[in-house]
This record gives C-alpha cells, structure tokens and sequence, in this order.
C-alpha cells in the first residue's frame, strides 16, 4: 500500500515544477497543545503537499470517486484521532472530537488546503505525552504547547511548563506543567514555578529571623536581671 | 541597480526620487508621521474612484487584516491593488509611500525579495499563467491615512506580507512574512541575498556560543517549518533554548542585531522604539536553534520574548533548503497594532 502510495507522490512530483514555492511532497501534521486546570486541547491542522493529494486520497476517499464524502471525511477525522495518543501522568486519555473541517478538494490540489481536527481531554495533570502516529512515512510534523490557550485565561491561571521533550521528526512532546505557584506544582517544577518569588521569600524569611533575633535578646536581658539579683 | 530592475528601465528617476527622500536627515516623529501621510494621500490622490474604492478598508476590517500569505496570489488571492495593474505614476507613488513607512534598509530587504519573486518568474516561465513577480504583489490601506488616528498599510504577495499599522507616532510592523526564493541571486553581476543578513548573523551567534551555551540552544529535533507562521494569529508556544539572561554581554549584543533584520524594516524611530522594548525584556527572551551550526547549511531558529516572536525556516521545496527562506515577524502582546490601538 505504502509502496503504491510512494509511486503515486513520485508520479506526481515529476508533474510539478521545482519552482512551485509551496509544500510539494509532505504531509505536514502541526499539533499545538493547549492545557488548562480543567481539559487539554489537541488541535492538529493537516495539509498535504500537491504531491501528497494521491496518497491522501488513497486514505480518505475509500469509494474511489474521486471526491470526499461527509462520511469520508468522518471516517478520516476518526482514524487521526486513534492514530495519535494523549497520555496525562502516564495514563492513556480519551480524545473526544470537538471540531473538524475540510478544505475544498481543489485547494488540497493547489496544496493550499488544511484539514483541521479539535480533539478535547476532560482529564488534567502534572505530565503530558502526545505522540501521533498518523502516516509516518509520508509526513513532516511540528508539536509544542501553546503559551496559553487561544481564548486566554485570567493572570491567576499561569500555565507553568517545563521539561519538554521530543523525538527527532517531532512525533510525540512530552512536559510537566502546572498553575502558577499558588496551586499545586508538578512534582518536579514547584521549584520552578516558585522563580519568581524568591527575593520576597528570602527577605520575609530574613525580617522573620531579625524579630526572632530581637525578642531573644530582649528576652534574655529581662530573664538575666532577675538571675543577677537572686544570685546577689 | 536593483531597484532599477524592481521599477522597471524607465523608472530610474523614480528611484532617485525615493532614496532622496530615504537619504533626509532624521526628522522629529510627528513630521515622519505627517511625512508617510502625506505621501499615503499622495498615493490615493492618483488614483480615480474605481481604484480608491479597491483599495480602502476600513480599518476594523479583520478579514482584510488577517488576507495575507506566504503564498503566491494566484493561489491566495489578496485584496486591494494589484501593482502590475498601477499606472507608472501610480506605482512610483505607492513605492514612495511604502519607502516612506521603512528604512532604507527595510525598503532595500522588500526591494530584494520582490525582486527575486521576479527572478523565480523567469525560473519558471513556460508553464501557463505566472504566478510570480513584481506585477503581483498588491497595497491595501485599511482606515485613513492620519498622523493621530489609527490606519494601516499592507504591501505583499508571493513570500512578503507587511502588515504596518500606524498610530501616531507608533509605526507596528507585526504581523509580518518575509522569505527569499531564491534566497541568492545576480543581478548585473553583483549577487544579492535577500535574507542574506539574518542568516549570516544567525551563524556567527550560534557559533559565539559556548559548548554548555550551545547545549541549551541546541533543540534536539528537526522543525520542518514556521510554527507561527501565516494563519497562526493569537497563538504564543511555550519558548525553548537559551536565555539572554544566560548570555554574556557581547553575544546578547549580537542577538540584539540579529533582530534588528526585522525590528528595523520599518522606518528609523518607530524602530529604535520597538529595539528598545526589545531590549528591555532581553532577559526574558529565548534562542533556539535545530540544525547544523556551520554556515551555508540549513538551520532554523527562533527567537521569543516576552513581545517578539521571530522564527527562521529554510524550506525543503524546490531543491536547496538554504535557497527557499521563510520568516514570521510577531509581537504577540501587540500584533496589528491591537494594545496601541485597543482593538
């Protein structure tokens, strides 16, 4: 199949001129990630080079008319969504579909089109992994973790990540995140998430030990003039 | 020469006529401001009523703000004017206003990449209608030129989007696309290179590093294109690399001038603003690198503050990744204009 597909993108890659300017042989997956205290984001914009269209439909267009279905193009949303895996503090989560569209099927034939898929998880965590599967051999992928989600959260909502991690072609993003340093950290980023608070720490920490300092001192003369008159 | 080439064999006084006004001693920032209206009022006073109504958006018009691609406009199409359709006195006026809105070496980077849009053309003539060269890039002006209220300008076309919003003495370049292909070219002899500046810079920063520097820099996975890229509007990615902060004085320096390539496209003291800023958070400001670090080899990075977003990405289309660049401009708290503007 995947030979087949290959001799399709050849195919058409001797049909195009070098000098296109746009994505001609991959299948670029970028995936931005957007974590909230209540639900991850997935959302993963597919667009498929001019040369990649034959492949693509090989995928997609399951009746061979040359056009895609509504049933097709569900089908195919369905099938990204088993081919990538969301993972939160090491457990599998179930991704539920929130939105998807299609681009006409002329503009995938220019290499303009971008299919869009909104997955959603309930759960949250501390750790994330994603990792997508979908059409490896044919694909070029990008995955990070938005800032913040698109709609913007209030100031007290901080996404804090740290520790990404990716493999090569950028398939799968593993990090630990958490909420601003009021919430509870991540196992391993409460020492992060406390940065910017340390100077305000170390000096209550030090105006607490100079009260200690004086009320000792204070104390002590007082508990010494009764010492010195008993001992008189 | 090459702007010669860019405005055609007969617009060579044209081109005097620009660089002379790019050559002007630096002026106050309201009479740059009153300078780049007058020249915009002089652009719409040659056009006639057809032309204007093409032209002009208003200036909450998001769509027409957001119509903007690294694409050629045969396949995205945009609004507004298209340049091969301008009359000569037409377009000098449009160049003048657009020299106006940037510095001279801002105006030279545009002439550059529209120019080698024009040598892509001749890569690939032959083959049906052109989808690229300097008649295809196109002007709109959303709301009215005004040195108080806010307006904006958008020049692009094929790998060139400039999205400039103006309020008063603001001059907001973020949005913004540049890319090259090709990214090396001869004009008469002399070989030009579009992008050739924020590559260079890129690799002599990436070399000044140190092993334990380049370590943090260093991402270890391939970016095969802009994350941020057109389309991508609103969006800010958890940063990555090295910090500033992590940099001694001399290559922070260097970082500082490798944003320049596109903090300073627009004009002198809009820019010298923005540096500023930038400056202000380089503390805060991230280097990210994934690729070979010797120059003359593919390599793509990014640079993200807490108002920047600059990301570099050679292309593997059409041959050489190093011969096809694209580059996204941001400023994620101020993009459009939308915190001097409020919208």
């Amino acid at each position: 199949m995947i030979r087949r597909m290959g001799a399709c993108a050849l195919l058409a890659l001797c049909l195009i001129g070098r000098a296109s300017g746009h994505r001609l042989d991959e299948y670029l997956q970028a995936t931005l990630i957007g974590v909230t205290r209540d639900s991850i984001d997935v959302e993963i914009q597919l667009t498929p080079g001019v040369a990649m269209l034959p492949v693509l439909m090989a995928v997609i267009d399951q009746d061979r008319d040359g056009k895609i279905s509504s049933e097709e193009e569900r089908a195919y949303v369905g099938r990204v969504a088993r081919d990538v895996e969301l993972r939160v503090d090491g457990v599998p989560v179930p991704l539920s579909l929130i939105a998807s569209n299609f681009p006409p099927l002329e503009a995938m034939r220019q290499g303009l089109g971008t299919i869009g898929i909104k997955l959603r998880a309930t759960r949250s965590g501390h750790e994330l992994r994603f990792e997508n599967r979908h059409l490896p051999q044919v694909s070029a992928y990008l995955v990070n973790c938005l800032a913040a989600p698109p709609h913007g959260l209030v100031v007290s909502d901080r996404l804090v990540v740290s520790r990404q991690k990716r493999d090569e072609a950028q398939r799968s993003i593993e990090f630990e995140y958490s909420f601003d340093a009021a919430t509870v950290p991540g196992p391993r980023t409460a020492w992060i998430a406390l940065g910017q608070f340390w100077p305000a720490a170390i000096a209550m920490l030090l105006v607490a030990r100079m009260g200690v300092l004086i009320y000792s001192a204070k104390h002590d003369k007082r508990a010494s003039k009764p010492l010195r008159v008993n001992s008189l | 020469m090459l702007k010669t080439t860019l405005l055609g064999s007969s617009k060579i006084s044209l081109l005097a006529a620009v660089m002379c006004c790019r050559l002007a001693p630096a002026q106050s920032s309201l009479s740059v401001a009153s300078k780049i209206v007058a020249s915009a009022n002089g652009f719409l006073s040659t056009l006639d009523e057809g032309q204007r109504s093409k032209v002009l958006f208003e200036f909450n018009d998001a769509a027409q703000r957001m119509k903007w691609s690294n694409l050629p406009t045969t396949m995205v199409p945009r609004a507004g004017l298209k340049m091969g359709d301008l009359s000569g006195e037409q377009r000098k006026a449009a160049m003048e206003l657009l020299a106006a809105m940037l510095s001279n070496r801002g105006y030279e980077k545009v002439l550059a990449i529209v120019e080698g849009d024009e040598v892509l053309k001749g890569a690939s003539s032959g083959r049906g209608s052109p989808m690229f060269g300097r008649d295809l890039y196109y002007i709109s002006i959303l709301g009215r030129p005004s040195a108080t209220d806010p307006w904006m300008l958008q020049f692009g076309g094929h790998h060139l989007a400039l999205n400039i919003t103006m309020v008063g003495r603001e001059g907001i370049l973020t949005p913004s696309h540049t890319a090259a292909q090709p990214a090396k070219y001869t004009v008469d002899g002399k070989t030009v290179r579009p992008l050739g500046a924020e590559n260079d810079k890129a690799f002599a920063l990436i070399n000044a590093l140190d092993e334990g520097q380049r370590k943090q820099a260093i991402l270890n996975y391939k970016v095969a294109d802009l994350v941020l890229g057109p389309g991508q509007d609103g969006k800010t990615i958890q940063p990555e690399g090295i910090k500033a902060s992590a940099m001694n004085a001399s290559q922070q320096a260097m970082l500082l001038d490798l944003v320049g390539e596109w903090a300073g496209i627009v004009h002198e003291q809009a820019a010298a603003v923005r540096m500023a800023e930038i400056k202000a958070n380089l503390s805060g400001t991230w280097f990210a690198w994934s690729g070979p670090t010797t120059n003359g080899m593919p390599a793509y990075y990014r640079i993200q503050g807490p108002t920047l977003v600059i990301e570099y990405a050679p292309q593997p289309l059409g041959g050489d990744p190093t011969m096809h660049i694209h580059t996204i401009y941001r400023d994620p708290t101020n993009d459009y204009g939308k915190k001097s503007v409020g919208h």
